[in-house]
């Protein structure tokens, strides 16, 4: 009875005190934590709005939208993160589009654990340059021989899912935004 | 046995990746460059020699029934930390390192060294012994990183060493990570034998 | 159709042992013979796939409503030592045959990562509850596959005349990192 008292107690005190060092570590890296994931944020958005001063956050009907704003003050376009699931794990893109929501002007990828040499391809140049300047009026489709359409990419060989998976997770949103913020 | 041994014991005689075969999952998983390699290692170093001082020094207030429960929470409160700290401080290593940062609660290496030795000895043989096993441990994934980074695209650490190298992809998969730590085992095993000769 | 490609997905192409490089210490210590693989492997599934399904619950319903996710991996653990735990109790009560088969498998779950690693990937991919149940017993069939694999390998390899430094681990490791490539095969599977 004695020895199974001092077990539950000192089982007690070290989650106790387990738990009080935790709340301590958890007050003290959330706000870097927070200001970390801001200035990846920012960052991210002048690399696909290149040429912007600064940039205003939107909020409605629970979307956000990043509008990029030039010296003038003038809208020169808006950016936007979407995510969704690749094949190995979650993507997570940021994409910018014209000021009239219809072209996409830039792309980069934010997260992904696709396969490296296959999937993983969907990080490089090549690839994210063929969404600049491409059409989003029509869904974007992809074709896996050669692109015959304005609103077509090119699939990455060997990681079709990867490359549909970044073409859905854009339509989805694109169309979210086209019904939220669209005139 | 003097104290510097049991410091020592841990970076050849009884490395704890080489010759235990502790701790795979890390070794294999991070090591795709030198540095995850190293950060992943002082990661876990940090957990070990915390989590041993700890348990030596209340190793008589710790009933025996409790004792694996209670040294895996210890251990995982300070993993946690130490993923805090990793988070707000350098968050490139630790959205590379990802999942396995948490994962070190697992790594066998730790809760074998607090249930092997940090309860059984005293507070600072503990600590050289935590100390030893981590720096083995950091010997050992900063090679296996140095070698999957050198031949997936020619550099060591982020530096060039062997440029218009043509790209090894095999070595950052899977595949390439047990394929080196095989043959690496394989080189460690002769070297032994060649030295006790 | 999502639950079947998780359940695919966790099995065979991003088999945990091969492509995530969890539970290694078992796949390397228990695959010397057919039958203990094959024991393991029952064990374990039976364990993630309870795992999957009472962390699932306990985040969703616990952690986070009372926002207390950095206690995530202390209760991870702690769930998982207990589960193991209840398991061995409830085996050796109700059927000692099967206690037999497994037991002495049971306590080396605790430490095995694949188990927590599984769990930490179902908070971390946002798995709905029934996903989350299909990932963990996915995760398991695969751990199976995997260790029986290797097992039979290994079995044929006693014969072979491997290089004295390589025997034991060092082969082993080249066979998995050879198993791996093999199974990248598979990722055709799921590519239309």
């Amino acid at each position: 009875m004695k020895n199974a008292l001092r077990m539950i107690s000192v089982l007690i005190i070290v989650g106790l005190v387990s738990g009080g060092v935790l709340v301590c570590v958890y007050n003290y890296a959330s706000p870097l934590i927070q200001r970390n994931e801001e200035e990846a944020l920012q960052e991210a958005i002048f690399k696909v709005l290149p040429g912007i001063t600064k940039y205003n956050e939107l909020k409605k009907d629970g979307m956000t939208l990043y509008e990029g704003l030039d010296q003038k003050g003038n809208v020169s376009g808006y950016v936007f993160i979407a995510e969704g699931n690749g094949y190995q794990g979650p993507i997570r893109l940021i994409a910018s589009l014209d000021k009239d929501l219809s072209r996409l002007t830039g792309l980069e990828v934010l997260e992904s654990s696709e396969t490296p040499g296959l999937g993983a391809e969907i990080t490089q140049e090549f690839f994210k340059e063929q969404f600049r300047n491409l059409p989003v009026l029509l869904k974007i489709a992809f074709t896996k021989g050669a692109v015959s359409k304005p609103n077509e990419v090119q699939a990455i060989t060997g990681a079709t899912i990867s490359t549909r998976a970044v073409v859905e997770i854009l339509n989805l949103k694109i169309e979210e935004i086209r019904s939220v913020f669209g005139k | 046995m003097p104290l510097y041994k049991e410091f020592t014991k841990g970076l050849w005689k009884e490395n704890p990746v080489f010759v235990q075969v502790l701790g795979m999952c890390p070794t294999l998983a991070v090591t795709t460059s030198a540095i995850y390699g190293f950060s992943m290692a002082a990661a876990t170093t940090f957990v070990l020699v915390s989590s041993s001082f700890v348990v030596s020094v209340f190793k008589r207030f710790i009933p025996n029934q409790v004792r694996i429960a209670t040294y895996t929470v210890i251990i995982a409160t300070f993993v946690t930390v130490a993923h805090y700290f990793l988070k707000a401080n350098f968050p490139p290593i630790s959205k590379a390192l990802g999942p396995y940062v948490p994962l070190i609660v697992v790594n066998c290496i730790i809760l074998g060294r607090a249930e092997a030795f940090a309860s059984k000895n005293s507070v600072v043989r503990s600590l050289a012994d935590a100390l030893g096993m981590g720096v083995g441990f950091m010997i050992a994934l900063v090679i296996l990183g140095g070698v999957r980074e050198l031949f997936a695209s020619g550099a060591v650490f982020g530096y060039t060493v062997m440029p218009h190298w043509q790209p090894w992809v095999i070595m950052i998969l899977p595949a390439g990570a047990f394929i080196s730590l095989g043959i690496l085992v394989g080189v460690f095993n002769l070297i032994s034998t060649r030295m006790k000769r | 159709m999502n639950l079947i490609l998780i359940f695919i997905a966790a099995a065979v192409t991003n088999n945990f042992v091969l492509t995530y490089f969890l539970g290694i210490c078992p796949f390397i210590g228990v695959s010397n013979r057919l039958e203990s693989a094959f024991g393991m492997g029952m064990a374990t599934t039976f364990v993630m796939t309870l795992a999957a399904t009472v962390t699932w619950l306990i985040n969703h319903y616990l952690l986070i409503p009372l926002h207390i996710e950095f206690l995530e991996y202390v209760t991870f653990i702690l769930t998982i030592a207990s589960l193991v735990q209840l398991v061995e109790m409830f085996i050796r009560k109700t059927s000692p045959e099967l206690y037999r088969a497994l037991g002495i498998y049971l306590p080396l779950i605790t430490t095995n990562c694949a188990i927590l690693g599984l769990t930490l990937f179902v908070v971390l991919r946002n798995y709905a509850f029934l996903e989350a149940v299909i990932f963990g017993f996915g995760a398991g069939v695969g751990f199976t596959l995997a260790l029986v694999v290797m097992a039979g390998i290994r079995e044929e390899l006693e014969f072979a005349d491997v290089p004295k430094p390589l025997k034991g681990t060092g082969i082993t490791l080249i066979i998995a990192g050879l198993l791996a490539l093999a199974f990248m095969g598979f990722g055709g599977l799921i590519s239309s």
